[in-house]
């Protein structure tokens, strides 16, 4: 099992850096992982993608779908890009404490 | 690991024994161990260990042939390194032979006998299928295809919304509310696939590839229940799982009775369901297959559809997929479309057949344990792009546009990575309505 320490505080995670427990996941532990990945501050767009992916998660038990994040959000699909470098799963999911999705991602 | 029982060595050793596979025989026992092929791959170039030359993943899996297929591997192993299948040999297999190789065939190129080696050591993963040591990571992909249909587990409804909301944006992106993503017609030219990843979390492709549709005037369409060009069991080398996907496709274009297949910008999609398809089915296919970059060379050579380089005016150079350009022997259409459709295209070096992997291949980027090597043999890449001055990497592969988008990141490179259909849609020239 893969650890990283991100401000003093030790995290399970698998090779890519995913949680591996999603259950542990709250604000504070989004706030640590996304400054790991270069988002310095969490702004209220990163929130709104963060929470309805993890809200999506929670019922669904997977990331939902990006016409459902750039409809609930409002946002436009390349401005979800520029909010998240990596993209929506290595991303936004992974700071949302998502498992890493299946697929070429 | 899970325990080594005797039926799974006589399932692993099966493998081997299948005397009706000649081309096993010869490629297994005519490495002359001349080492020309640790140069030229990723992971010995990055970190020259002995164990990561290719020879040593054939070797490996040709000392267990000897031991349990010749005369002096049974009596005297030692003499001829004939290595008996144990539990120690089995993780030393699996960190090999999945976790050491993106299968990118380009030792195979430099081969100074001609060993595919990629093919021995795809043997080898059948072995490990067949005992039951796949890795976790890389079977759960399988599995979701395997269960839901498509390897994102993506429901018929997520799907259909998505393509819906896809076809307004064509619409307005063409300003005709006549244009259409068309689904399940029957009877059409062309049945698309797309790689699930497209609709799930980066649907660019799919628009760019509607709007091309559009332009050439096609007559195509995409299947709500089939669309998936993945078959990550490809990598796993489990042929019955392989055969299990493949089928799927076969059956949906005989369904959807089009006369053509059309791939999306998948590599390993492309050859598992063309190349390696006819072989998992054990059977001729009696429609035309093609990659949507074949088609879209097609597009503007014959005319049917007109492109501008002045609408992409940024210096672009261009990523070759191993299984599209150096094992497939597709990679001058993609550089006929960039030659019309880009105003600056700068090859990187190596290019073509030649090229590196990107470092994602063989099913590298679902293992997460084999993440830190991932982005380690990642270097020689990301150094490539660099020495190109490129503002834009063109890639005709989801999955290497996955890699090379944290390629992208970590190596701080700040380009942007697109499909091919995404550069020809950006320099697509529409025609005026009032023609």
């Amino acid at each position: 099992m893969a650890t990283i320490e991100i401000e003093d505080k030790i995290f399970e995670v698998d090779g890519d850096g995913f949680l591996t427990k999603p259950e542990i996941w709250n604000e504070d532990v989004a706030k640590l992982f996304a400054k790991h990945d270069g988002i310095e501050e969490m702004n209220d767009k990163h929130w709104a993608i963060v929470n309805i992916i993890r809200r999506n998660y929670e019922e669904k038990g997977m990331a939902p779908m990006i016409r459902v994040i750039c409809k609930e959000t409002g946002l436009r699909l390349r401005e979800i890009y520029e909010l998240f470098p990596l993209g929506p799963a290595r991303g936004a999911c992974k700071v949302a404490g998502l498992p890493k999705p299946d697929g070429c991602v | 690991m899970e325990t080594l029982t005797k039926e799974k060595i006589e399932k692993g050793l099966a493998v081997l024994n299948d005397h009706h596979d000649s081309k096993l025989l010869t490629h297994l026992n005519s490495c002359v161990r001349c080492g020309l092929c640790a140069k030229t791959c990723i992971y010995y170039l990055t970190d020259p260990q002995e164990k990561n030359i290719p020879a040593k993943k054939v070797d490996i899996v040709s000392s267990i042939y000897k031991k349990y297929n010749t005369f002096t591997g049974k009596v005297a192993p030692g003499l001829v390194g004939a290595r008996t299948l144990d539990e120690d040999t089995v993780v030393e297999m699996v960190d090999l032979l999945f976790g050491t190789c993106t299968v990118c065939g380009r030792c195979v190129s430099h081969c100074s006998v001609g060993v595919d080696i990629s093919y021995v050591i795809k043997k080898g993963r059948e072995m490990l299928a067949q005992m039951g040591y796949i890795p976790e990571t890389l079977q759960s992909t399988v599995n979701a295809a395997l269960v839901s249909g498509n390897n994102m587990s993506i429901s018929n409804e997520d799907f259909v919304e998505t393509l819906e909301w896809l076809n307004e944006d064509l619409q307005f992106e063409v300003d005709d509310n006549t244009a259409t993503i068309p689904l399940n017609e029957k009877g059409k030219d062309l049945l698309y696939t797309l790689n699930p990843r497209e609709p799930k979390f980066f649907p660019l492709s799919i628009s760019a590839m509607a709007k091309v549709f559009y332009a050439a005037k096609e007559s195509w369409t995409i299947s709500t229940k089939m669309y998936d060009i993945t078959n990550y069991a490809y990598y796993t080398n489990h042929n019955e799982e392989a055969k299990i996907i493949a089928q799927r496709l076969y059956d949906e274009m005989e369904n959807m009775q089009a006369k053509k297949c059309i791939l999306a910008e998948c590599g390993h999609g492309s050859r598992a369901f063309r190349w390696e398809g006819p072989n998992y089915l054990q059977k001729e296919y009696h429609f035309d297959v093609m990659t949507s970059v074949e088609l879209m060379a097609q597009y503007i050579r014959e005319g049917r559809i007109k492109v501008d380089p002045e609408k992409v005016p940024q210096i672009v150079t261009l990523h070759d997929p191993c299984n599209l350009a150096r094992t497939g022997g597709i990679w001058k259409e993609q550089r006929y479309i960039l030659s019309k459709a880009v105003k600056n295209f700068v090859e990187m070096t190596p290019h073509g057949i030649d090229n590196y992997c990107c470092g994602g291949g063989g099913g590298q980027l679902a293992m997460s344990e084999y993440n830190d090597r991932r982005l380690k043999i990642a270097d020689i890449k990301a150094e490539q792009i660099r020495k190109t001055g490129a503002v834009i990497v063109a890639t005709p592969c989801h999955n290497c546009v996955d890699q090379l988008t944290q390629i992208n990141i970590t190596f701080k490179l700040n380009v942007q990575i697109k499909t091919i259909a995404e550069i020809v849609a950006d320099a697509i020239v529409l025609e005026s309505k009032s023609e």
